[in-house]
């Protein structure tokens, strides 16, 4: 698309989706998208996975020469590893707050982008994962934090955050996994009914018989909403019990009692930051202008802007409590963040996620492609900084001065860090030309609703809009075809 | 080689005692007897009788899996002479720990004598004997090593170098010598507390006298870092624990450079190097003005001495606050009884032996002769005593050598060619020498040098007995026996080496000895007038015998003391060559347990470091991590600054002990020798070699690394760490006086 | 099949029973420690008889600038005096007028003790001793212990020393204490209170039916120390001089702040305001003034 029929577009595009788009059409569009990948696509695709192969490398350089590889050391016993592991349980947050929690109270305007975001929840999560295992000093005893049955009758530890942390993980992952595929059940089987040889032995096996009759739909909107109400308090306390790692310990800087809710807070802030960064380039890349609409983007940067507020707040709170508080060594940490040598990536911080959102509430930025991107990379990047200036600057200055120490990453711990989102890239290339990444038959049921708030009369409708299946029918094999 | 002979197990067997009743008799708690010298047979062959055959099954007779036994001998980490245990378990020595019924340390070690098992295991040992061929070192048989000894040895002069020495390998050195017709025996040790123990016999009539530290209420030292570096560090210490006890004493102590001693005082006073006889003369000035002591036995010249330096004008010269010299006076006067010491920095310049014979004229002022100095003891044999050595004997080596007054040398505890500053021209020296031999564990500069390099024993293998540089009361033979068998197996013992030279070069007497056990045993039964096993096995159990002395008395004729001689106004810095615990004159620098053990002061490791004052520091434009190039007329060295107050800011003080071109894998390329820049001024009376005296000229050399530190924090910030109390407050709540 | 639930079961039930009494409360033993700070000289000879005994690797130069060095116990030297004269650090153009202040520290064996609750495979606990024990081949290397002891008292090994290029090249290898462990890398350890010594020492009165008696442990560090500035001993053992030293000082265990009828006593423990209970008690410096 030009500039300048980009620009035309977002000056005119007013609703949220054209209620006259033909369902054969999003069929055709979105299952266009998973075919024929073009230069772009394995350009990234390559970037990606050369990410993923250095840290590859770096992993097997570390488990050969031990945790010193990381440069860690007596005071920085964690550094970025738990940091960027943060970064992605917050990551992993998007996709629930759009699928589940918007699901719930039926913001229909979601329907077009949940999918990608979900399957960002889900990828985020397994990027998440690979740093409390990869961060371990004996790796190949990672298992040993799970109940496993052993003759010895040896238990993990119940009362470690970290083991909360295994628990709380795995559980979410599972959901969201599960979240994801049920809803893409009916998607998947307009993809069996529209492709040939491999996938469509593929999508055979996965959409599970899926014919679109009534009972089924009915079946699948109650197991959809219950996994839905399953997964909204779940990813609010994977994200406390990641906080907990830090507030359940002794450490200053750690050891606070806001930190549940901050964590959750800067969950979602990055989830939604991070939701327009990938609505922007699939929408640029698989031309989704018609699906991925300028008032969608223009709710997300709204929500954003109130959760960044909601974490602006929960962060001045825990400044002014260690300010007004008399804890000397939180107080130190605090000021040590302000001024000592992470003071730019502190300010970089507060920069990116405090006062940069305060550009969404600009109608132009909103409506800016290019400068939206930039800011919800900015605000990711903050977010990104906030996990680490949590993790380090308070291993900089513990109680005991002997271990005041200043710490700088090294290759491995950036090869770690760049390789997740390799990681992440490659999972999430391969899911969208796989899976389809708009959700069809939501699209279909959201022109559908939408166009019922136009014509009171449904059969006039059905007469205007020629050959559209009911929206019982919406994904089923018969109509589904382009 | 011993070799255990087949009777005497044959003794075992037939005694119906068994194997485990028998190291029951050791003991585990108690100490025992080395059985095996070395080689000891694990297996007998038939022809022998069938009762002697001993299942290959059956370990060897010390060793039960699981159980280790503790075996005394003696710690040769320095001149100390500390009695040890050493834990031996499946034949190998694990773990030393002090022998509680020594007076030398009742029990306690320091972190030199833990570290000895590192220079026993060293991986940069020499395993083979060496000789040079085309001008390197090859491997070489003991045959061909000895013969080549024994058709070179007689060709000229011929001299020994050792380290302190003492017992009967001092017996065998000097038999040796004296077969080869050499008389020169150069007792090298840089540190030492010569220049003290020179002036205690002029002075007070006895070189050696016993320092009772538990006894005084205050030690005003000057320089002697006696809980690290002087006579006998242990013993001191641990009387500094009994000083520090109910009812506390106040440690004073002035030096240009805190030494450990320095770091525990409650007063430390930096003073201008070279300037502790003005300090020691300002105070007693204020002693007999302030406090109306008399000063009796003083003489005339040194009292119009002592009134010529006024707190005032001895507070200008020594670059201390008047009132400081006051308070110390105040403080000698209201608590006696008090004593005064001088060593280390303080004795380690020209004018070091006036700092002596001061801090005895304070002792004799203040009445501490005879109450906290008392005379010690004179071992009834005087050829087994200790040569303490000193580096007076350094440059007597390299002068000598020069002169081309040493033919043949042989050289053994001493690495001369590290130790000698540039300017006595050692290395020249050296090589005017026909022929060296080094009798050495381990390949140091020295024996890197020489013509035939012998592989020794390390300590704990080896047998000896030796003098204690110092103890109380009666005086001990400690017995040094082996804990295990050679972890090389083609070294030797020390003693064994000698002897066995001292019997190819034609000695008299010595041929009945088939080795240096045998004659170290039978000298022992001639001294303890006694050849019992039982009695010999009780001798090595303890560690140590007493040995005939003979009482000292004291008397007290004023020293000479001259005026102060650091009057230096060529804007440079004085070099202190500064002696560790640790290190120590470099021997330590190849033990990666005291190369990690972080200096006690500035908590480096693994590296030099040159202390420097801020003012100083800041005056030069140096950083803390800065390498500076210290130059003298001498050379110059390149080391990181270490910036603190803990010195004056007239002085630079660089340690001794690391910088080897040789010696191991850890020591080599490892640091700075700040000895090898030293002027070679001495001491005026004693000739010591004067380690605090030289000036230098100090530059940024332009690089910074920060040094490899224990911890970058000097202050607390708040925490209550290292709470402190005051003396008075203490006294309130627990007594004391 | 049976007896692996009845195994686990079993377990559970240990498991809980420690959660719910708040681990344990039938001590045999509380070994505790007084470290005497007007005595201590900083010397270190304690601390490298630590790596004698206790198999501690040495690191060299470039790790131990990178705080990557193992020992278990540090002898820390501050230079100022904030309870005598706080401002006289200050000063850089003055000498320093005192000497320094010396730390031993080691693992303070808390009774409260902050890294055991977190590990995520229960590798570090509380023994019936009072111990604060590291199993370490139940370790993963998490590391959360160590991020939470504030102290920065256990040392985590970041390499393997194993090779032969590591800290223990042959012959060195010989020395190793068998009674011990070596480490491998992955591993968190910490002072120990020198447990084989405790262990030998229990066995032995155990074999003649007996208690331990006093001073038959004698940890590694407090036998070397040329001053004697290490006591240890058993706390629960009134006849002991640890106890008696504690209770001349009265400072009490489990408690965070001591309500001593003399407030001049020279006890403390280090940190004790974190209530992590610590078993080694500090007796302060005495300086003239």
């Amino acid at each position: 698309m030009s500039e300048a029929a980009l620009k035309h577009l977002s000056e005119t595009q007013t609703k949220d989706i054209d209620e006259n788009i033909a369902w054969a059409k999003i069929n055709q569009d979105v299952l266009r998208s998973m075919e024929n990948p073009r230069r772009g696509y394995w350009i990234a695709m390559a970037i990606s996975v050369a990410l993923f192969s250095v840290m590859i490398y770096a992993e097997v350089y570390q488990y050969m020469y031990g945790m010193g590889a990381a440069l860690l050391n007596t005071s920085h016993m964690w550094d970025l590893y738990i940091s960027t592991f943060v970064f992605w349980i917050g990551m992993s947050h998007s996709g629930t707050l759009l699928s589940a929690i918007l699901h719930l109270v039926h913001a229909d305007w979601r329907k077009p982008i949940y999918r990608f975001a979900e399957a960002m929840t889900t990828f985020s999560l397994m990027t998440a994962g690979i740093f409390p295992v990869i961060h371990l000093g004996r790796v190949w005893n990672f298992y040993w934090v799970m109940p496993y049955m052993t003759d010895r009758g040896i238990w993990p530890n119940f009362r470690s955050p970290l083991i909360w942390d295994a628990f709380a993980i795995t559980t979410y992952l599972t959901s969201s996994v599960l979240f994801l595929y049920i809803g893409m059940i009916p998607d998947l089987a307009i993809c069996r009914d529209n492709t040939k040889g491999w996938r469509k032995k593929l999508y055979t096996w996965l959409s599970l018989g899926w014919h679109g009759d009534d009972r089924q739909w009915r079946n699948f909107r109650i197991t959809y909403l219950m996994i839905a109400c399953f997964l909204i308090p779940l990813a609010v306390s994977v994200h406390s019990i990641v906080s907990m790692d830090f507030a359940m310990a002794i450490m200053p800087g750690w050891h606070v009692t806001t930190f549940p809710p901050y964590f959750v807070a800067g969950a979602l802030y990055s989830g939604c930051a991070a939701i327009i960064t990938l609505f922007i380039l699939l929408r640029y890349f698989f031309k989704f202008e018609e699906y991925m609409t300028f008032p969608i983007l223009d709710k997300v940067c709204k929500l954003t802007f109130v959760i960044a507020m909601v974490w602006t707040y929960l962060n001045l709170v825990e400044f002014a409590s260690v300010w007004y508080g008399h804890d000397i060594p939180s107080k130190e940490v605090l000021l040590a963040k302000a001024f000592g040598p992470y003071a730019p990536f502190f300010w970089g911080m507060i920069a990116f996620g405090m006062f940069l959102p305060f550009t969404l509430l600009s109608k132009w930025a909103r409506r800016n492609m290019k400068f939206l991107f930039v800011v919800s990379v900015l605000l990711n990047v903050g977010m990104w900084l906030e996990r680490w200036m949590i993790v380090t600057p308070t291993l900089s200055l513990g109680y005991h001065p002997w271990g005041w120490n200043i710490m700088w990453p090294g290759w491995v711990e950036w090869a770690m860090v760049g390789g997740s989102f390799g990681w992440f890239g490659m999972l999430f290339l391969i899911f969208v030309k796989v899976f389809p990444c708009v959700s069809m038959y939501e699209v279909k049921e959201m022109v559908f609703h939408r166009k019922r708030t136009i014509y009171e009369d449904v059969d006039e409708m059905m007469v205007l809009h020629k050959g559209a299946p009911t929206a019982a029918e919406a994904g089923s094999t018969n109509n589904g075809g382009s | 080689m011993s070799q255990v002979k087949s009777g005497e197990i044959k003794t075992m067997s037939q005694s119906k005692l068994d194997r485990r009743q028998f190291l029951k008799g050791l003991g585990l708690g108690g100490a025992g007897v080395a059985l095996a010298g070395c080689d000891l047979p694990s297996y007998v062959t038939l022809e022998q009788g069938e009762e002697n055959v001993i299942s290959y099954l059956a370990p060897d007779e010390y060793v039960i899996p699981g159980v280790g036994v503790w075996y005394a001998s003696t710690c040769l980490g320095c001149a100390g002479g500390c009695s040890i245990h050493g834990r031996v378990r499946e034949g190998r020595v694990l773990k030393l720990e002090g022998n509680p019924d020594s007076s030398v340390n009742m029990g306690r070690l320091c972190q030199m004598g833990q570290a000895t098992l590192q220079s026993h295991f060293n991986p940069d040992r020499i395993a083979n004997p060496l000789v040079r061929k085309n001008g390197s070192l090859v491997e070489a048989s003991w045959d061909d090593a000895l013969s080549l000894i024994n058709e070179k040895a007689n060709s000229g002069k011929a001299a020994w170098a050792t380290g302190a020495i003492s017992g009967h390998q001092r017996v065998v050195v000097e038999t040796h010598l004296s077969a080869i017709g050499g008389s020169n025996h150069y007792a090298i040790e840089q540190i030492n507390a010569n220049v003290w123990q020179t002036a205690c016999g002029d002075i007070i009539g006895d070189p050696n006298p016993e320092i009772h530290l538990d006894k005084a209420k205050v030690i005003f030292s000057l320089g002697a870092d006696f809980l690290a570096t002087f006579i006998s560090p242990v013993h001191f210490a641990a009387h500094y624990g009994e000083f520090r006890s109910v009812p506390r004493g106040t440690l004073i102590q002035a030096e240009p450079a805190m030494s450990l001693t320095g770091g525990n005082a409650d007063h430390w006073v930096g003073i201008k190097p070279g300037t502790e006889t003005s300090l020691a003369l300002g105070v007693a000035n204020a002693l007999m003005n302030k406090h109306g002591i008399s000063g009796s036995g003083i003489s005339n010249a040194t009292k119009s001495l002592i009134n010529e330096h006024d707190p005032a004008t001895a507070a200008s010269i020594c670059d201390v606050p008047a009132d400081r010299i006051e308070k110390i006076a105040a403080s000698l006067a209201a608590n006696s009884p008090s004593i005064v010491l001088a060593g280390g920095t303080a004795t380690a310049n020209a004018n070091g032996y006036s700092a002596a014979a001061a801090a005895l004229m304070l002792n004799q002022i203040l009445g501490n002769i005879g109450v906290t100095i008392t005379s010690g003891r004179e071992l009834a044999y005087p050829q087994l005593g200790l040569i303490e050595g000193n580096s007076a004997n350094l440059k007597d080596l390299a002068v000598d050598a020069n002169k081309g007054k040493i033919d043949v040398l042989f050289v053994s505890g001493t690495n001369p060619l590290f130790l000698a500053p540039k300017s006595i021209k050692m290395d020249e020296g050296w090589n005017k020498i026909g022929f060296k031999v080094v009798l050495s564990s381990m390949l140091d500069e020295t024996a890197s040098a020489a013509d035939v390099v012998l592989p020794l024993a390390s300590s704990l293998e080896d047998w000896g007995s030796h003098i204690p540089a110092y103890s109380t009361g009666t005086r001990n033979l400690a017995l040094q026996q082996p804990l295990m068998e050679p972890v090389f197996s083609n070294t030797r013992g020390f003693g064994d080496v000698v002897l066995g030279l001292a019997k190819q070069a034609g000695a008299p007497g010595l041929d009945e000895y088939d080795d240096y056990y045998g004659y170290l045993r039978s000298a022992i039964s001639v001294l303890k007038k006694t050849d019992s096993e039982k009695e010999w096995n009780s001798f090595l159990m303890a560690g140590q015998t007493p040995v005939p002395s003979l009482g000292r008395k004291l008397s007290y004729i004023d020293g000479k003391i001259s005026q102060t001689a650091n009057t230096a106004t060529d804007g440079g810095l004085t070099l202190i060559a500064s002696a560790r615990m640790g290190m120590w004159d470099g021997r330590g620098a190849n033990l990666p347990w005291l190369q990690e053990s972080p200096d006690q002061i500035s908590k480096v490791v693994w590296d030099s470091w040159a202390e420097l004052h801020p003012k100083t520091a800041k005056s030069l434009g140096i950083k803390d991590g800065d390498y500076v190039t210290i130059k003298s007329s001498n050379g110059e060295i390149t080391t990181r600054a270490f910036i603190y107050k803990g010195i004056h800011p007239g002085a630079i003080a660089v340690p001794i002990g690391r910088g080897h071109s040789a010696l191991g894998r850890y020591a080599k390329n490892n640091g700075v020798n700040p000895l090898f820049i030293l002027d070679g001024g001495v001491d005026a009376k004693t000739g010591e070699i004067a380690t605090a005296a030289t000036r230098v000229e100090v530059k940024n050399a332009g690089k910074n690394k920060p040094l490899a530190k224990l911890m970058e924090i000097d202050r607390q910030h708040g925490r209550k760490l290292v709470a402190t109390i005051s003396a008075d407050k203490q006294r309130i709540t627990e007594g004391g006086t | 099949m049976s007896s692996l639930f009845g195994n686990i079961l079993k377990g559970w039930t240990d498991y809980t029973k420690g959660i719910e009494e708040g681990g344990h409360h039938k001590y045999e033993h509380m070994w505790g420690m007084v470290i005497d700070l007007d005595k201590c000289t900083g010397c270190n000879a304690c601390s490298v008889a630590c790596y004698a005994e206790n198999n501690i690797a040495t690191v060299g130069e470039e790790k131990y600038k990178a705080r990557q060095s193992m020992q278990w116990l540090r002898v820390e030297r501050y230079f100022d005096e904030p309870d005598i004269d706080p401002g006289a650090i200050d000063d850089e153009n003055a000498m320093q007028e005192r000497g320094a202040s010396f730390l031993p520290m080691m693992c303070q064996q808390c009774n409260a003790a902050t890294c055991e609750p977190v590990c995520p495979v229960a590798a570090t606990y509380h023994t019936p001793d009072g111990l604060n024990a590291q199993i370490y081949n139940r370790c993963i290397g998490s590391r959360y212990c160590a991020n939470n002891c504030p102290y920065r008292l256990r040392v985590f090994n970041f390499y393997s020393y194993t090779d032969e290029d590591g800290a223990w090249p042959e012959p060195m290898k010989q020395q190793l204490n068998p009674d011990i462990t070596v480490r491998e890398k992955g591993v968190m350890e910490k002072c120990t209170f020198c447990i084989q010594r405790i262990r030998a020492a229990k066995d032995k009165a155990k074999m003649e039916n007996r208690k331990v008696k006093d001073d038959e442990v004698k940890t590694a560090c407090q036998q070397t120390c040329p001053t004697q500035a290490i006591m240890f001993g058993d706390l629960l053992n009134s006849e002991s001089k640890v106890t008696q030293a504690w209770e001349r000082q009265q400072v009490k265990l489990g408690k965070y702040k001591q309500d001593r009828e003399n407030p001049k006593l020279r006890g403390y423990r280090v940190f004790e305001e974190l209530n992590t209970d610590p078993s080694v008690l500090y007796l302060e410096r005495v300086r003239e003034e």
